[in-house]
């Protein structure tokens, strides 16, 4: 696969697996097993670069390409996806959307801190009533003075429990038509800015996901990202760089489930043989194999056409849609070849198994992501 | 202070039939990496230039770019296809002659030995024909005035040297952690490319000293080689087992 890329990506992509296996690998079970966010290890990514993946160098960040940000998110992820699922976000739908749609004084205030990793950010569009119909949102910030008084109930916030720096959808003109929503960015500390209990997730949960609420929460009118009524744009603009990251983690899960099993079917022995001997086994691995590497080539592909500044939504959804099935798929298989100790905690991959699955529902369901698809294609 | 850090790109899996090296099947040798964090921390410490050198063909340009993402100042590269097929000793010519055409210098570090061929030759080769004094496998360096303090750790002795400028280092690979590349210095190093490239001629050397002609060492052939594995059971009960194995370990010389 890496035969396809650059010098500069194998670079990058050695870089963060040597990263990654020496300080993700001996954790990883156990802040899975306690839930817990491991800070010590996020404060070197942060002086590392890995929060601002894609920040220009004047705001702090590495600047680096979409395809070094896929194989960045795939390698952490390989290891650890609770936090390829930290970085993604925060990279792809928090700091990228102030990048994209914030005016130079926002920027400059909000981003450095968050390409630096002192910061963490935090996209909150998803509530109790409005899931995959973001247009359902009910939050609303409605102008008072100097400031916008939020009201939000915001679920399943990943990084919630973290995070500093939120884009937070609203309405600003309730009653009006529902596509008009607004993103406004509020900062934890806020007086009516209050963080929920984590949710108790049955994978990602070194994740804080959690959900966040504000209560007349005064936002100032300058933390208005892009204009009123731009927040579907803002939110679908980041989504469809969001996906990448998603489908990378996806294929990165599956990579490293594919290890495991390579690695178990040698040393397991059955009737005589090491299990990869019987052709079953064999045919579970080529077909795991299989998915991974498509998964990687779309993912790659996407990412290529985001570097060369064309059309890549259609193929980030195709990506993030065949990836995130693929890996739920290819953890299956490797729970599967490592029998009843695939299903026990002794062994990793009942948690690669348990990341997987929410890939097919974060960021787009993969039904909704056939809707868009099919929608693409009958233009 | 001017640092020179020889630096070599290897094969990562082992060869099947006719090595051929290209991006995709090299790397950086693992054994390197600690020896571009000494230099770096000397640097640190010191002040001064540090220079990173490989001789290798045009695909180990990607070594010396993740050497100056690392932190390295800049990168020579000795590349020449009558360098191809160059033994350790043809190896060690021409980067001593590279060395030579970068003087002044005051240190120049190798690693221990390489992942793909480890012989170890290289650094002392190399520190015998530049003429300049030697100390391998340092694990720990102090600075004096006239030059620095190394400690190596031999047959169970710690060896103190002290040493003058200019002076040949082997590193311990596991004398420090090598540090982690920023993902900021990644791009840089490797789209401003200004490795330098010094060929036969620049080297003043001629084809008959290096490359297969100047290779005293000739490879053969290469193959995979088998390990036996044996597996037996120990009969008898507990006592009877252990002290049967307790023999064998003893017999064998694994125990003493
Ligand atoms: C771990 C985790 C982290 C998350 N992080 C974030 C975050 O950071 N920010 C955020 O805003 N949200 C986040 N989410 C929320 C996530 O994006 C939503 O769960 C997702 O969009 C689906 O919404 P829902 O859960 O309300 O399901 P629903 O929308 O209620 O969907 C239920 C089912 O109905 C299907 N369905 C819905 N509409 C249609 C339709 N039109 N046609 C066909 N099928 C349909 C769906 O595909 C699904 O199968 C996170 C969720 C999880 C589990």
């Amino acid at each position: 696969m890496d035969s396809i890329l650059s010098e500069k990506h194998r670079v990058v992509r050695r870089s963060v697996r040597r990263f990654s296996e020496r300080e993700l690998r001996p954790i990883a079970k156990e802040i899975d097993h306690e839930a817990r966010f491991p800070w010590e290890v996020v404060e070197k990514m942060g002086r590392l670069g890995y929060f601002g993946i894609q920040v220009p160098k004047e705001l702090g960040g590495a600047d680096l390409d979409s395809l070094s940000y896929a194989i960045i998110i795939e390698e952490i992820s390989r290891v650890c996806a609770s936090l390829g699922l930290c970085v993604t976000v925060h990279n792809s739908v928090a700091v990228y959307p102030i990048l994209a749609f914030g005016s130079e004084e926002q920027k400059a205030e909000w981003v450095p801190p968050l390409a630096r990793g002192e910061k963490i950010g935090a996209f909150c569009l998803t509530e109790p009533n409005a899931g995959s119909d973001a247009t359902g949102i009910e939050s609303t910030a409605i102008k008072d003075g100097n400031s916008y008084v939020v009201n939000a109930n915001k679920v399943f916030v990943t990084n919630g429990g973290v995070a500093d720096t939120c884009l937070i959808f609203v309405q600003t003109n309730p009653g009006a038509d529902r596509k008009e929503m607004s993103v406004v960015v509020a900062e934890r500390g806020t007086t009516g800015f209050v963080v929920g209990d984590l949710e108790d997730l049955c994978g990602m949960r070194a994740n804080p996901v959690s959900s966040i609420r504000l209560y007349d929460c005064r936002v100032p009118l300058k933390n208005l990202l892009g204009q009123e009524g731009q927040g579907l744009r803002i939110g679908l603009t980041a989504l469809d760089t969001g996906r990448i990251g998603i489908a990378a983690q996806s294929a990165g899960i599956g990579q490293g489930a594919l290890e495991e099993a390579l690695g178990y079917a040698r040393q397991r022995r059955q009737f005589g043989v090491p299990i990869e001997k019987h052709q079953a086994i064999q045919s579970m691995i080529a077909e795991m194999a299989t998915l991974v590497d498509a998964s990687k080539l779309m993912t790659y592909r996407a990412a290529a056409l985001r570097d060369k500044g064309k059309p890549f939504s259609q193929e980030s959804a195709m990506a993030k849609l065949f990836a995130s099935e693929a890996s739920s798929k290819i953890t299956d298989m490797a729970v599967q070849i490592h029998g009843g100790y695939g299903y026990s905690k002794l062994y990793p991959v009942e948690r690669y198994y348990r990341d997987a699955r929410v890939t097919r529902i974060y960021e787009g369901t993969s039904e909704i992501h056939r809707m868009v698809i099919a929608r693409g294609l009958m233009k | 202070m001017h640092i020179i850090v020889c630096i070599k790109s290897v094969i990562v899996k082992a060869p099947e039939a006719g090595m051929v090296r290209s991006h995709d099947s090299t790397e950086l040798n693992p054994f390197d990496r600690p020896v571009l964090e000494t230099a770096l921390r000397i640097k640190e410490a010191r002040g001064g230039i540090t220079t990173a050198l490989s001789m290798g063909p045009e695909s180990s340009i990607s070594v010396l770019s993740e050497a100056r993402a690392m932190g390295l100042d800049r990168g020579v590269l000795a590349c020449d296809p009558a360098l191809a097929g160059s033994d350790t000793l043809a190896t060690s010519t021409a980067l001593a002659a590279a060395i030579d055409k970068l003087r002044p210098f005051d240190l120049v570090l190798f690693g221990t030995r390489t992942s793909d061929s480890d012989t170890g030759q290289v650094g002392p080769q190399a520190a015998l024909l530049l003429g300049i004094p030697l100390v391998t496998q340092v694990h720990s360096i102090e600075y004096i005035d006239s030059g620095l303090y190394v400690e190596r750790t031999v047959d169970g002795f710690i060896e103190k040297f002290e040493l003058s400028f200019p002076a040949a280092l082997t590193i311990h690979p596991a004398s420090v952690q090598p540090r982690d590349i920023d993902l900021a210095d990644i791009g840089p190093a490797f789209e401003k490319q200004d490795t330098k490239i010094w060929n036969l001629g620049d080297l003043e050397l001629s084809p008959d000293q290096v490359g297969d002609a100047g290779s005293p060492t000739k490879v053969l052939s290469i193959s995979k080689s088998k390990r036996h594995k044996r597996c037996e059971f120990i009969k008898g009960d507990t006592l009877e087992q252990a002290d049967e194995l307790i023999k064998r370990l003893a017999e064998s010389g694994m125990i003493g």
